[in-house]
């Protein structure tokens, strides 16, 4: 499948969860699908998207937002493994980690991973996440549907064909502004 | 029992942070600072804290408790000063351009009773990489009396809520009077 399918089929089954996208062509290309306020874009800070997805995790624990999902890339994790460690040593039952590994960093010229030939659905189950794979947007669909009723911590490992989607938009915005409209959107849904 | 100005700083600072009512704590060890991390895990035993643990590397820190003001939530990450070269990028891209409040709590290195030869590499000059990345820090040491270093704390964190962004206090510990304050 291609990102934007993987993407289409996240995008289907959140339409009511805060979603937090790593940076670059992820968080682009999800937003070409649809700006929604339920997105949290991270616009660089790369390899922080799963440290960010726990800590909301942790934030809405409890509330009427039952889970955090996170959009992780192979190149942005294999950046910043200890983050996946140390989701699996806090384990949110409310976390939901889904990463589209094209085996490339997409956004920098394609250049290969390491996730070429290290299994990173492995190396998250030996962190103690919960680990289901996805190789079509069928398995992902169902994969998801599972994390979203099923105590977690979850992870996805989703296989993606390398490449981005022509013609994208860059994502122009305020890191304010767009921050305080995912909070907006989040934190009346906490106690409502 | 008597204790000492070290370890009435330490019972200050951690005073500060139950005062601050964060609803996570983040940390990333250091021997100087372990006795205000085993204080904050004291505190959480006892209730006065929700949530204190580890993560690996102190950029984890900073995009965990980053994402509480999402949910109009506030964390504080208690770390050494040596670990801010890890943790800039995430502080600046994150926390400085999204204008997240977190309370940084950070011993010092390198400075006045120093043994490891090279860390004042990295310590001396994290003021300053702190300060020209417009994140505040705000400094106590020997001349400090302890009440003093737990209401700096406090008045951090209510800066870093007020001005809606990462504040540091860093905490340097030596002390001519306490033979066993760390460096
Ligand atoms: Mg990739």
């Amino acid at each position: 499948m291609k990102r934007i399918e993987a993407l289409q089929a996240i995008v289907d089954a959140t339409p009511d969860l805060p979603v937090v996208a790593t940076c670059a062509a992820t968080s682009r290309e999800l937003a070409s699908i649809e700006d929604r306020e339920n997105n949290l874009y991270l616009l660089d800070a790369m390899g922080l998207a799963i440290s960010v997805g726990t800590g909301l995790a942790q934030a809405i624990k409890d509330t009427n937002v039952s889970r955090a999902v996170v959009i992780e890339g192979d190149g942005s994790l294999l950046m910043n493994p200890g983050a996946a460690i140390t989701a699996g040593y806090l384990a949110p039952e409310n976390l939901v980690v889904v990463l589209l590994d094209n085996g490339v960093y997409a956004s920098t010229a394609s250049i290969p991973t390491q996730a070429v030939t290290i299994d990173l659905g492995r190396f998250a189950e030996s962190v103690d996440l919960k680990v289901l794979r996805a190789n079509n947007t069928e398995e992902l669909a169902v994969a998801l549907k599972q994390t979203l009723t099923e105590d977690g911590p979850w992870f996805i490992h989703a296989r993606t064909e390398p490449g981005n989607e022509p013609g994208t938009k860059l994502l122009l915005i305020d890191p304010v502004v767009h921050g305080d409209r995912f909070r907006r959107w989040l934190t009346p849904r906490l106690s409502a | 029992m008597s204790t000492t100005i070290t370890q009435d700083r330490h019972r200050e600072v951690v005073d500060a942070l139950v005062g601050l009512a964060p609803d996570g704590v983040a940390y990333v060890p250091s021997a100087s600072i372990a006795p205000i991390i085993n204080g904050a895990l004291e505190a959480q035993e006892k209730g006065d804290l929700p949530l204190v643990y580890a993560v690996s590397r102190e950029e984890e820190a900073v995009g965990l408790v980053s994402a509480y003001p999402f949910a109009d939530k506030f964390g504080v990450i208690i770390m050494q000063d040596n670990g801010f070269g890890n943790a800039l990028t995430a502080l600046t891209t994150m926390a400085v351009s999204y204008h997240l409040p977190l309370l940084i709590v950070a011993n010092t290195r390198g400075g006045l009773g120093e043994y490891n030869s090279m860390i004042h590499s990295i310590s001396e000059p994290v003021p300053e990489l702190l300060r020209s990345s417009n994140i505040p820090v705000f400094r106590v040491d020997r001349r400090n009396p302890a009440e003093d270093w737990g209401a700096t704390v406090k008045e951090a964190g209510n800066h870093a809520k007020m001005t809606f962004r990462p504040v540091v206090v860093l905490m340097e510990f030596y002390d001519h009077k306490d033979a066993k304050a760390k460096a």
